[in-house]
């Protein structure tokens, strides 16, 4: 686990947050109001999902199935959302520079390559920093599932996510302790105050204050109506059975309970897509996990009406190689690889860019982790060329010289 | 026994005042030199400079402060949590008149003691794995342990950082695991230029740095001492071809798993850091200053200072003449760069140091930034400055003795200070106000739970899977590691096994729920409540977070137990009223007791009090 978690409208003990009008965020961009990031490690395979536009060998066992959009066709792990390509940008010539995996993931999420020196914030801390403003109540950068925890870098620990391992076990303490009744807990909080009212007047500093300042926030956020977001069990049947039981599919329900309260930025993450051996033994469980996870996610979203406004993306640090070894598993490929983008008006029912098609190399319109992410950012409105200074004054951009592509929106 | 009676000597030894250093042999005389230092003295040599200074500034001294808060502060900062509440008691009662400096080397003597600074040096050396295959740390984390310990002198544990070499995983070189945890022989030169001699100038791996002085150029001079070392997990080339290759090959092409074992539990063995320096480096591919052309050949040389002995084997001309990609023979280079960034010569390695140390007891910078500090600066006192840069030169870098100087002193044993954004004033008078690192905290809930809390801190080296199996590769042929990866535990399970064994070895270390902090790690799980409370992901130097967080607060409030059979728990068992409970929770909890406008709160139940006091501002802020 990172060091930092969330804090907003709290413990800011003076440092004020911005309102909307004075951020980076500029209206005419701002297309998508919400992102949700749905990242698997371990490296997806590319020849085995959503790019099988190459020669027969290099696609393996997977065989190919028609989908609904016309000229996209994926590969039969994909059944369901073969229903819904419809929606969907298939960016199949993305490229990244390293080929292994904490490197890969650490560069997919913050966009720089790790240095001893100095750690990045990820895309969601750069978000969640600029866009997050006074009228918020609730965090805007949240990790669901295990894997990298969304840190916020050299960002002050504020702007990292709010931790949500178990989508349907929500916030870890967020309820009084059941062995406390409610009258015994408000004459702790009572005592609580004399206590440090008193510590306050004779030792009190900024800091002092920064803890008064969050237990009051944490017990607001404690009674807020909107961590009903994180109860899942409270959301209506009819959108509960759009989803599976797995634990990705309880937490795209989760990411999108959130998206529909406004919040910005949600990283959901489904690891265990390194198959070195076996691909074809292995991967079919957690193929199925995504097409079922991510075809309920766009269902709900549409069904709401808030796929125009949120931006769906799936990303992985890396591909498999278009060959299969002699274990027959697929090893790492950072050149050519496949990520997927659908919502706030992507060009959706279309493939961009190519391999060779020996699926040795990105082909045409090469796009770059780094372009991948500085669109994103383009399209909540945020300038990817927004320059912060770590704490020794060296100036970072957001997206690290990458170039926004327009042409991947409508 | 044995340590009681180690610090009964020096305590002893200390009512005197003087404490003798095993002196090391004299270069002209090859005797033994016995160095006589007075702690005492020194401790009011740093007191008179302050007087100085706060007369010079018409500012008052700051009060003395009483027992309780004493006890409390030495406990902290010493061995970094609270005294339970008969530690305490026993304090505040004892007549004695030297019951202050008497507690100060009892507690640097203790096993709190390497608990509390094993933490503190951890996160300066960033412990860590890196990547997912390339370092495993429990050896490291372990000679840092060892050199806590036996209070192996700074500088001698900073010159075998920075020049270590050998197998990663061979117990007792674990050392190596410095050079191990960047996989960027550059980077690794600028953290350890900031680690030891605090200075920022990472920019310049780049570029001239834009503030300060240091050029590209520099960077690489200074980078020339380490050339050609770096961090390799494979057996070298020819063992390779000799040893392991062939079965290698075969097993790579029948089973993955079995593959997979091989390739692992053959670097456990051979994982080492290879290259002591060239003393040559050459210019990026992109230089782009005109002092220099790209590729052009770098002698060695220091930022400032003396130039050390380099033992070159070969002319700068020679090696100019020779393909781009050749830096020259192997001449332990390295080895002359350490001993330049530790000599008492070097002006920032001393200054860097006392820096850090007065910064931890006394919560403010003595000098400058942790990590940002420049040759001329000598912080807002300069004689101050360079009398603590003396007393640990004469000290000879041994880092207790240092502590115990600063700990004795009036400075340190005055009223605490309260320091807001903008100080005004003079500052360095007195310790800081300031919240408790993670460990301290969380290290302090056990002090609630048993008489003993340092009880299961180590005594001795400890096993981990890796230097476990190490020892046992020792003696094995290609052979045994094809048949160990075949036949053995398999791909899911050896390293579990092997971590296992390891514990065996290690014998009882008592049950989790009363390990100090420091005992977690590796090769157990993360302390996930240190890790809420802000414990530094280790990252990058000086990584702790000291600020509150919203799933901190829920855990502190909702989550945090204290059992009924805690220490505390019983002490208030055992009292007869309402009053007597409160003394204890006041004592227990917070290490004073409670005053007459807090006497309002008696009449509330023991257990809704002790929860306020767990959760209140002064349990977890220094004072």
């Amino acid at each position: 686990m990172e060091r930092r978690d969330f804090i907003y409208r709290v413990g800011l003990a003076g440092a004020s947050l911005p309102f909307l009008d004075a951020t980076a965020a500029s209206a005419q961009t701002a297309r998508a109001k919400s992102v949700v990031y749905i990242f698997l490690s371990g490296g997806l395979s590319q020849y085995d999902s959503f790019n099988v536009e190459v020669d027969k060998p290099v696609l393996g066992k997977s065989n190919i199935i028609k989908s609904n959009a016309d000229g996209v066709r994926v590969s039969n792990y994909y059944p369901k959302l073969a229903k819904q390509m419809d929606k969907i940008l298939v960016l199949n010539s993305m490229k990244t520079d390293q080929g292994a995996h904490p490197a890969g993931i650490y560069k997919m999420l913050t966009n720089y390559n790790p240095r001893a020196t100095v750690t990045h914030p990820e895309l969601g801390a750069w978000v969640n920093k600029n866009l997050t403003s006074q009228q918020d109540s609730l965090p805007n950068f949240v990790n669901i599932g295990s894997g990298r925890a969304g840190t916020a870098g050299f960002f002050p620990g504020q702007w990292a996510a709010l931790p949500v391992k178990d989508p349907d076990k929500g916030i870890d303490f967020v309820k009084r302790n059941k062995a406390v009744a409610e009258k015994a807990f408000r004459n702790r909080l009572d005592i609580l105050s004399s206590l440090n009212a008193d510590f306050q007047k004779n030792f009190g500093t900024k800091d002092t204050q920064s803890y008064v300042d969050t237990y009051a926030g944490s017990l607001r956020f404690m009674k807020s109506e909107d961590i009903d977001a994180f109860e899942l069990q409270n959301e209506n049947a009819a959108i509960t059975n759009l989803y599976g039981k797995s634990k990705f599919s309880r937490s795209c329900l989760l990411a999108a309970r959130l998206v529909e309260r406004g919040v910005r930025f949600v990283k959901v993450n489904l690891g265990g897509w390194d198959y070195h051996d076996n691909i074809y033994g292995r991967m079919p469980a957690n193929a199925n996990a995504l097409d079922s996870g991510l075809s309920s996610l766009l269902s709900h979203l549409g069904q709401k009406g808030l796929l125009d406004s949120t931006l769906v993306v799936v990303s992985t640090e890396f591909g498999r190689k278009p060959d299969v070894n002699p274990n027959a598993g697929r090893d790492h490929h950072p050149d050519g690889f496949t990520c997927l983008m659908a919502g706030a008006g992507v060009k959706a029912g279309q493939i961009y860019g190519t391999t060779t098609s020996d699926g040795k190399h990105a082909d045409e319109n090469v796009v770059d982790v780094t372009d991948f992410n500085a669109s994103i950012a383009w399209r909540l409105g945020i300038d990817p060329n927004l320059e912060e200074k770590a704490a020794s004054g060296r100036p970072f951009e957001l997206a690290n010289k990458g170039t926004v592509r327009k042409e991947l929106f409508g | 026994m044995r340590f009681l009676m180690t610090w009964m000597a020096v305590g002893l030894c200390f009512c005197v005042s003087f404490v003798l250093l095993a002196g090391e042999p004299s270069r002209a005389t090859g005797k033994n030199v016995a160095v006589a230092v007075d702690i005492s003295a020194s401790a009011q040599a740093i007191d008179q400079l302050i007087a100085a200074e706060l007369k010079k500034q018409g500012q008052a001294p700051r009060g003395q402060i009483n027992d309780y808060t004493f006890c409390r502060r030495i406990y902290l900062d010493a061995i970094g949590r609270i005294p339970t509440i008969i530690e305490l008691e026993g304090f505040v009662s004892n007549k004695n008149p030297d019951k202050r400096s008497l507690l100060i080397e009892k507690l640097l003597h203790s096993k709190g003691y390497n608990s509390h600074w094993y933490n503190y040096w951890a996160d300066l050396l960033r412990v860590k794995d890196v990547g997912d295959k390339l370092h495993h740390s429990g050896n490291f984390s372990e000679w840092i342990k060892g050199a806590v310990r036996s209070n192996k002198p700074y500088d001698e544990m900073a010159h075998e950082l920075i020049s270590a070499s050998g197998e990663l995983y061979k117990p007792g070189n674990g050392v190596t695991g410095f050079y191990a945890r960047e996989t960027m022989p550059l980077d690794h030169l600028a953290n350890s230029v900031k680690t030891f001699m605090g200075m920022s100038i990472e920019c310049a791996q780049c570029h001239d740095h834009p503030y300060e002085d240091w050029t590209q150029q520099d960077f690489y001079k200074l980078a020339a001492f380490t050339s050609k070392t770096h961090l390799r997990v494979d057996p070298l080339p020819q063992d390779e071809k000799k040893i392991y290759a062939k079965d290698r090959h075969v097993l790579k092409n029948r089973d993955f798993n079995e593959w997979i074992v091989y390739r692992e539990s053959i670097r456990v063995k051979h994982a080492a850091i290879y290259g002591n320096g060239t003393g040559f480096m050459r210019l990026p591919h992109d230089y782009e200053y005109e002092d220099g052309e790209p590729h052009q050949v770098m002698e060695a040389d220091v930022l400032f200072g003396n130039m050390p002995k380099v033992n070159y084997e070969m002319t700068k001309a020679k090696l100019a003449s020779l393909p781009k990609n050749h830096l020259g023979p192997e001449i332990d280079a390295r080895s002359s760069m350490a001993t330049w960034m530790t000599s008492p010569d070097n002006p920032m390695f001393t200054k860097a140091t006392v820096n850090r140390l007065w910064h931890a007891v006394m919560g403010t910078e003595l000098v400058g930034q942790l990590g940002g500090l420049t040759v001329e600066e000598m912080g807002d006192h300069p004689s101050l400055t360079e009398k603590l840069i003396n007393v640990m030169k004469v000290l000879k870098y041994d880092t207790k003795l240092f502590l115990s100087v600063l700990f004795h002193s009036d400075t340190y044993q005055s009223k605490a200070l309260v320091l807001n954004a903008t100080p005004s004033g003079y500052v360095l008078d007195g310790p800081v106000v300031r919240r408790l690192p993670a460990e301290v905290i969380v290290d302090s809930f056990l002090s609630l739970k048993t008489e003993t809390p340092d009880k299961y801190v180590a005594t001795e080296f400890r096993w981990d899977g890796f230097t476990h199996f190490y020892e046992k590769s020792k003696n094995m042929t290609a052979k045994d590691f094809v048949e160990y990866s075949v036949k053995g535990p398999g791909r899911a399970q050896f390293q579990n096994r092997e971590e296992r064994e390891a514990m065996k070895r290690n014998g009882d270390m008592g049950p989790h729920e009363l390990w100090r902090v420091s005992t977690f790690g590796r090769n157990y799980k993360e302390n996930w409540v240190s890790m809420l409370m802000g414990k530094s992901n280790r990252e990058v130097i000086d990584g702790a977070a000291r600020e509150p967080d919203i799933p901190q607060i829920l855990f502190l409030m909702n989550g945090l137990g204290i059992p009924g059979d805690a220490l505390v728990n019983r002490k208030l068992s055992q009292a007869a009223t309402r009053k007597d409970k409160m003394e204890i929770l006041w004592k227990a909890i917070l290490g004073r007791l409670p005053k007459k406008s807090e006497e309002s709160i008696f009449g509330n139940a023991p257990d809704d009090v002790m929860w306020a006091l767990i959760n209140s501002n002064e349990f977890r802020f220094g004072r």
